[in-house]
């Protein structure tokens, strides 16, 4: 089966149209393995590590299936590294769709021309028929995905599921079949019911927030050291799967709706609000701190990260803000940070 | 090569740009004496809206570049910092947090307290979230506009539904002023505001025009200081005299067959914003006969430059008319139409090289620079050169690497001209 690359810095990219018109979503995660080469050519070092690994990565080759981009607003980085995109990648559907910076009536209307105009592109490119019925027919599959790993994700706070382990299965998740992702995750599901919390009760429980992290093996790092995610801000994470889209209203206003109703991110207006998801997810998780990661030159975070700092003092709750480079040798010289973070809480 | 200093001529009415800057900031304090209402506003808003309102405009980045200028941003950037706003983020915005918390006078950059502010994502996310904190930390309302990203391959009937978007963002924007202020919209008073406005982002394109003469008569002297009034005051009688003024000296300039620079030999284009800190850096570049004849950011802000909006299309519809001018403006253009600019410039406008500001503090401008370079060498064999430093942060210039590069760069054109 085919498939359409997502290239997002949140979550807002409507899978279910992907899935609607016959293909497989496929988000693009970065790979912190390999060094930039051939990206530098086209963006300079002091911009975003993450997402000049995306397009290193699409330079070398993109996976052999992939047949379309859909970009997503989520920052800056998206628009203008869109055009570079374009100058570099040879795909005959590549779509930039401007998920809304505000949340509001008017960007709700928006939001559904332009997904309107997504369905439309995609149908003129593949010849397919993206129709109403087979929309609501993705979403229930995509409402089956979230339902099972809302299920899931509690395991972390009941000390049987590793967060890393957890981030793992979501990541995975947004890159293959969702038929498939189902049966992954009921299986998943079946064995966690059977398992009993192995997890060291000592561990120091966290709230993970920040970038778009998506290496796996940060955060078995962060868990060796010591701690355990009970639960996250993330889009390989709850953002992912946060509620479910309303199956009886119209497809296309449901998925526009759901995609604003989420918790916001710091890429979106207000991000502030940020804030108090994060607060009500430590008070409800009972965290005994919050770490904040920001990838380097991620200036959304860059720019909450004061004031987050500031609220959570007032609150008394431990809060360590992190910048990570996009390379497993860096995160090395992190430990003493994490270290002495564990030690205060 | 010859090294002695030489000295491009400013144009005597550039010299009254302090003047008609000191009215900017005494319309200020005057607003504060009589209780009207003030805004701050990003760049690429639209701040004929405010005036059309009778609401007095303030632009930090405007602030920002006099502190920069007066040697005080580097202070502003470290008080910043010390908040935990990061090295890597905009020194706009950190020369702002500077200077509002050590309340800094407004000659040297400060700026007082608004009744609201007015941000959008036209440019960068980074407005938007700069006012998010200061509105917050002040405790004001704020507007923020989202502006639809145009991309290389945004069709016609995207730009549609992006126009009616923005439209309908600024009828709430104009609801949200007369929610804060109690002003209402008064459609005449936005036709004559419109009217200044596009009389003086024209007269502006006119000066530009005049620099595609050999020699050119007005060099970065002139434009990067010159630029504030379409930031500051769109809209207003009193600036359309001065560039007025402006353009009768230059005209008279080319009918003398004088330049602003004795013997021009290379002519430039400065690709982003310059460094506020160090504007000599741009006048030393006399020293090897270059001159800087075309400013894309500076020309930008004329606005006016979407040939699909006339002038009548300005009066009879204000609002609408900027919902298409804020789609299409040259600072934010995407890289195909960036491109397409660059090269119609550098044949209009005769150019021998293009400096790009690699600009650690506009990530959005400095994107896709890289490859507008290779273009430009591959299709019109025009050289360019990429120079990463910073509009406001002067410890992100390193001077000494920077002039040998420029140097290098020149005896590249020079080669190219004697062979």
């Amino acid at each position: 089966m085919k498939k359409i690359g997502i290239f997002d810095s949140g979550v807002e990219t409507p899978e279910e149209i992907i899935l609607a018109a016959g293909f497989i979503s496929h988000r693009l995660f970065g790979d912190p393995t390999i060094e930039p080469d051939k990206v530098n050519e086209h963006i300079p070092p002091t911009h975003c590590v993450w997402t000049r690994n995306l397009l290193e990565q699409a330079i070398r080759g993109l996976d052999k299936d992939i047949v379309g981009i859909i970009a997503t607003h989520g920052c800056d980085r998206t628009n203008r590294e869109f055009d570079v995109w374009l100058k570099c990648i040879n795909l005959d559907f590549m779509f930039f769709l401007n998920s809304p910076l505000k949340r509001n009536k008017i960007s709700l209307k928006f939001f559904i021309d332009d997904m309107k105009e997504l369905i439309a592109q995609l149908e003129d490119s593949f010849s397919v028929k993206v129709s109403s019925e087979k929309i609501k027919e993705a979403i229930k599959l995509m409402n089956k995905v979230r339902s099972l790993l809302m299920e899931i994700s509690e395991f972390r706070s009941k000390m049987v599921l590793k967060g890393a382990e957890f981030h793992a299965l979501v990541k995975k998740v947004q890159q293959i079949d969702k038929n498939e992702a189902v049966k992954l995750l009921e299986a998943k599901l079946e064995e966690l019911k059977t398992k009993k919390a192995t997890i060291n009760k000592k561990y120091k429980k966290i709230l993970l927030t920040g970038s778009d992290l998506d290496d796996t093996e940060f955060l078995e790092y962060i868990e060796n050291l010591g701690f355990q995610i009970v639960i996250d801000d993330l889009g390989v994470g709850t953002k992912y799967f946060w509620n479910k889209v309303d199956e009886n209203k119209e497809p296309i206003e449901a998925l526009a709706k759901y995609h604003l109703e989420k918790p916001i991110h710091s890429t979106k207006f207000p991000s502030y609000e940020r804030f108090d998801v994060i607060k009500k997810l430590a008070e409800s998780y009972k965290v005994d701190g919050i770490i904040n990661v920001a990838h380097k030159f991620c200036e959304p975070v860059l720019y909450d990260h004061p004031y987050l700092s500031k609220k959570f003092k007032e609150l008394a709750i431990p809060y360590l803000f992190i910048e990570i480079e996009y390379n497993r040798e860096s995160y090395k010289q992190l430990a003493t940070r994490f270290e002495a973070f564990r030690e205060i809480i | 090569m010859s090294k002695e200093k030489k000295s491009g001529i400013m144009l005597n009415a550039t010299n009254k740009l302090k003047n008609e800057m000191g009215r900017h900031f005494l319309a200020i304090e005057q607003a504060y004496r009589d209780g009207k209402p003030t805004a701050w506003a990003t760049s690429g808003t639209p701040v004929e809206i405010l005036y059309a309102m009778d609401v007095q405009a303030m632009l930090p980045e405007n602030s920002a570049t006099i502190s920069a200028a007066l040697k005080q941003s580097k202070n502003f950037i470290e008080i910043a910092e010390d908040q935990g706003y990061s090295y890597d983020l905009c020194s706009y915005f950190k020369t702002n947090v500077g200077a509002v918390s050590s309340k800094a006078e407004m000659s040297v950059g400060g700026i007082r307290k608004p009744t609201f502010m007015m941000s959008s994502d036209v440019i960068c996310d980074t407005h938007v979230n700069w006012f998010q904190v200061q509105a917050e930390r002040l405790n004001v309302p704020h507007f923020t506009l989202d502006i639809p990203h145009v991309v290389s391959n945004t069709n016609n009937r995207q730009r549609e539904y992006f126009k009616k978007y923005v439209k309908e963002q600024l009828w709430e924007l104009i609801d949200f002023i007369t929610e804060v202020t109690g002003h209402e919209y008064n459609e005449e008073k936005a036709r004559e505001v419109a009217s200044n406005s596009y009389e003086l982002g024209k007269i502006w394109q006119d000066v530009f025009e005049l620099r595609k003469n050999i020699p050119c008569p007005v060099s970065t002297r002139d434009t990067f200081g010159g630029l504030f009034p379409l930031f500051t005051m769109p809209g207003l009688k009193s600036p359309i005299k001065l560039y007025k003024r402006m353009y009768k000296e230059a005209k008279a300039r080319v009918n003398a067959g004088v330049g602003a620079l004795e013997n021009e030999e290379f002519r430039l284009i400065w690709g982003g914003i310059p460094f506020w800190f160090n504007l000599k850096f741009f006048s030393n570049l006399e020293r090897w006969n270059a001159m800087i004849v075309y400013e894309p950011y500076v020309y930008a802000f004329s606005k006016y430059t979407n040939p699909n909006i006339t002038k009548d299309d300005v009066l009879k519809h204000p609002v609408e008319s900027m919902a298409e001018l804020v789609l299409s403006f040259w600072y934010i253009y995407d890289l195909k139409t960036r491109v397409k600019k660059f090269k119609e410039t550098i044949k209009e406008w005769k150019i021998d090289g293009v400096l790009l500001h690699n600009n650690m503090s506009c990530r959005p401008n400095s994107c896709g620079q890289y490859d507008l370079k290779r273009i430009l060498m591959e299709e019109l064999d025009i050289p360019s050169l990429v120079i990463t430093s910073d509009m406001n942060d002067p410890r992100k210039l390193n001077e000494t690497q920077v002039v040998n590069q420029i140097e290098s760069f020149i005896e590249i054109l020079r080669q190219r001209k004697e062979q």
